[in-house]
């Protein structure tokens, strides 16, 4: 057990440094010596990515160190992610997320989808510019319980309603929970266009994805 | 202001009709002739560099339509619409480079294209990084020269974008006005590297400072004091919440730079030095006053912790206020025309006592904004004045 713990620790270390070929490491060195892929997950990465958000939360840490531990934890997922599909273990929930049409805007969006992964989601990052119909065919095709939608422009941020509607004319919004989150966004505008939740931050993102999935 | 807006506001007004010119195809920013600066009651005139954002010079004007809307763009304005209607754009108009630029349907602005060649990490070399900002040519010191000069005479007050002196500007980072650009250039890896590539940072912006410097000589042996503020940098700091760097970093890796700046600025010239950030950004206040910046813009209230009679009352008498008039995201473009001008007049109200505010609404026009509540901020400012415009 104490080996064990010194791996998830490293591992939890080189998310939250931001240091991805340490945590590449740390994921090989703690599979060798047994660890299952989902307590790397669930033991490692999730509390790693919340430590993240809280230092983004009080502002020791800025875009550039989150955009780092998004890297190393992605360089961790890329590994456990296919150890993950082959035992069949179930994610948080799986969130379909993209910058809505006419959009490309991708940074916030990216650490949003970053944030979700390594709390556990299993996440379909549709990128950026995404027109509605392809919101509504990744859930169809994914199961998806939740979507998540970006904007940065007040022109775009009606794509944001043309995608909620998209989804309910498919038949499939009150399968999923939408919630919504960017710059020019609130929680006002979340409200008018019948979205489930606004997220304020990345971290926000996180808990509010959590409280819709288990409502 | 989005070249929408201008139109708008230009047939609200009964001007003469007649295609608006795309001055800075980026953001589709429209020209305000010297009629409409009349009507709307703008005390400023702005004096630009000879090219656009993607390479090719403000010049030779042609048609273009733009989503119905006829507009002009110069001539070496080349762009493809591809099968799904997004629309790209070629540096320096040139056809056989790849694109730099793409307005996806719905959008109303060029966004850059990022090209980014492999990083090898042993090889990263700063000039890679500095390929557009060289010295500035005859033609191009003749063109900001012409430009001063007319708008000196005009009356209004002349605010300068020379550029050059943009220090870690993501709007140019991606190095849209490149054929094949070298170095760092994606965004994100930009950011990143501000944290983890200092020492590359530090030299990209030393050399950045000189060149800037000698160029800013050289306009200033060409245009004296025909200027009255110089636009140095437009680098955001700040976002809606929170900030892109802590200030123990904006202190290493900007404030010297632009001390630098600023410094010859202010020694050799009578120009203000203007800098723009949107966000939160209120924690950068102080270190911008000590960076040497007399103006800031665009007081993005909306932002945590810009409260505006905070910002008044901490800074008012250290900083000009240029910006903060309207919020753009919400009020301006969604909000009603009573809404409008009660939130202008408030604003007024609190940053216009003792001088050192400029009014200007938080950022660009963009485009979708009705017109009603251009003209609603328009006469408030007016009726703030107590007359007519001008």
């Amino acid at each position: 057990m104490g080996v064990r713990m010194a791996e998830r620790d490293e591992l939890h270390a080189a998310v939250v440094e931001g240091d991805w070929k340490a945590a590449v490491a740390a994921t090989r060195n703690a599979l060798a010596a047994g660890m299952a892929p989902i307590v790397l997950v669930n033991r490692s990465l999730v509390p790693a990515m919340d430590e993240v958000g809280r230092l983004f939360d009080c502002e020791e840490y800025f875009v550039p160190e989150m955009l780092l531990s998004a890297r190393a934890m992605k360089a961790s997922m890329d590994i456990l992610r296919p150890l993950l599909a082959a035992t069949g273990a179930e994610p948080a929930g799986r969130v379909v997320i993209g910058t809505v049409k006419g959009d490309l805007h991708d940074i916030g969006k990216n650490l949003v989808a970053a944030m979700l992964e390594g709390g556990g989601f299993e996440v379909i990052d549709l990128g950026a510019d995404v027109a509605p119909e392809r919101f509504v065919e990744a859930v169809a095709a994914r199961n998806a319980n939740l979507v998540a939608l970006s904007a940065l422009l007040t022109v775009t941020m009606p794509s944001m309603k043309t995608t909620i509607d998209a989804l309910s004319a498919a038949g499939l919004r009150q399968k999923v929970k939408v919630m919504v989150g960017g710059a020019p966004v609130t929680q006002q505008y979340a409200n008018a266009i019948g979205a489930d939740g606004y997220g304020e931050s990345a971290g926000a993102a996180v808990a509010l994805a959590r409280k819709l999935v288990a409502a | 202001m989005h070249v929408t807006c201008v139109a708008a506001l230009r047939d609200y007004y009964g001007l003469p009709a007649h295609p608006v010119k795309v001055h800075e195809p980026g953001q589709m920013l429209g020209l305000v002739e010297d009629d409409l600066r009349r009507a709307m009651g703008i005390d400023v005139i702005g004096v630009f560099p000879r090219k656009t954002k993607f390479g090719f010079p403000n010049t030779g004007w042609k048609e273009w339509n733009f989503r119905g809307l006829n507009v002009l763009v110069p001539a070496d304005f080349r762009t493809a619409t591809r099968p799904d209607g997004d629309i790209l754009i070629y540096p320096q108009g040139d056809e056989t480079a790849e694109p730099s630029g793409r307005m996806p349907v719905g959008s109303a602005f060029f966004d850059a294209i990022i090209r980014q060649p492999e990083i090898d990490e042993e090889k990263l070399d700063p000039a890679d990084n500095l390929e557009e900002f060289g010295a500035l040519s005859e033609e191009d010191l003749d063109h900001i020269e012409r430009s001063a000069r007319a708008a000196c005479v005009s009356g209004w007050a002349v605010a300068a974008g020379f550029g050059g002196t943009g220090l870690g500007d993501v709007a140019l980072v991606p190095g849209t006005s490149l054929k094949k650009p070298k170095g760092i250039r994606d965004v994100a890896e930009w950011y990143i590297s501000t944290r983890t590539r200092r020492g590359y940072i530090h030299a990209v912006f030393e050399r950045q400072c000189e060149i800037g410097i000698q160029n800013l000589a050289r306009i200033h042996a060409r245009i004296g004091d025909a200027v009255d503020c110089v636009y140095l940098c437009g680098t955001d700091f700040g976002t809606q919440n929170s900030a892109f760097c802590s200030v123990p970093t904006f202190r290493e890796l900007w404030l010297p730079f632009y001390q630098r700046l600023t410094g010859w600025v202010h020694a050799n010239t009578t120009w203000k030095c203007f800098k723009h950030s949107c966000g939160s950004v209120e924690r950068f206040f102080e270190s911008f006053i000590e960076a040497g910046f007399d103006i800031i813009n665009p007081v993005q209230c909306s932002a945590a912790g810009m409260e505006p009679a905070a910002l008044k009352s901490k800074y008012g008498r250290r900083l000009v206020f240029w910006g903060g008039g309207v919020d753009t995201q919400k009020t301006l473009p969604f909000g009603t025309p009573q809404e409008v001008r009660e939130e202008v007049l408030r604003r007024c109200e609190i940053f216009a006592p003792g001088g050192g505010f400029v009014f200007n609404a938080i950022h660009n026009l963009q485009a979708g904004t009705p017109v009603e509540n251009i003209v609603a901020m328009l006469d408030a400012v007016q009726e703030f004045n107590g007359g007519a415009h001008g």
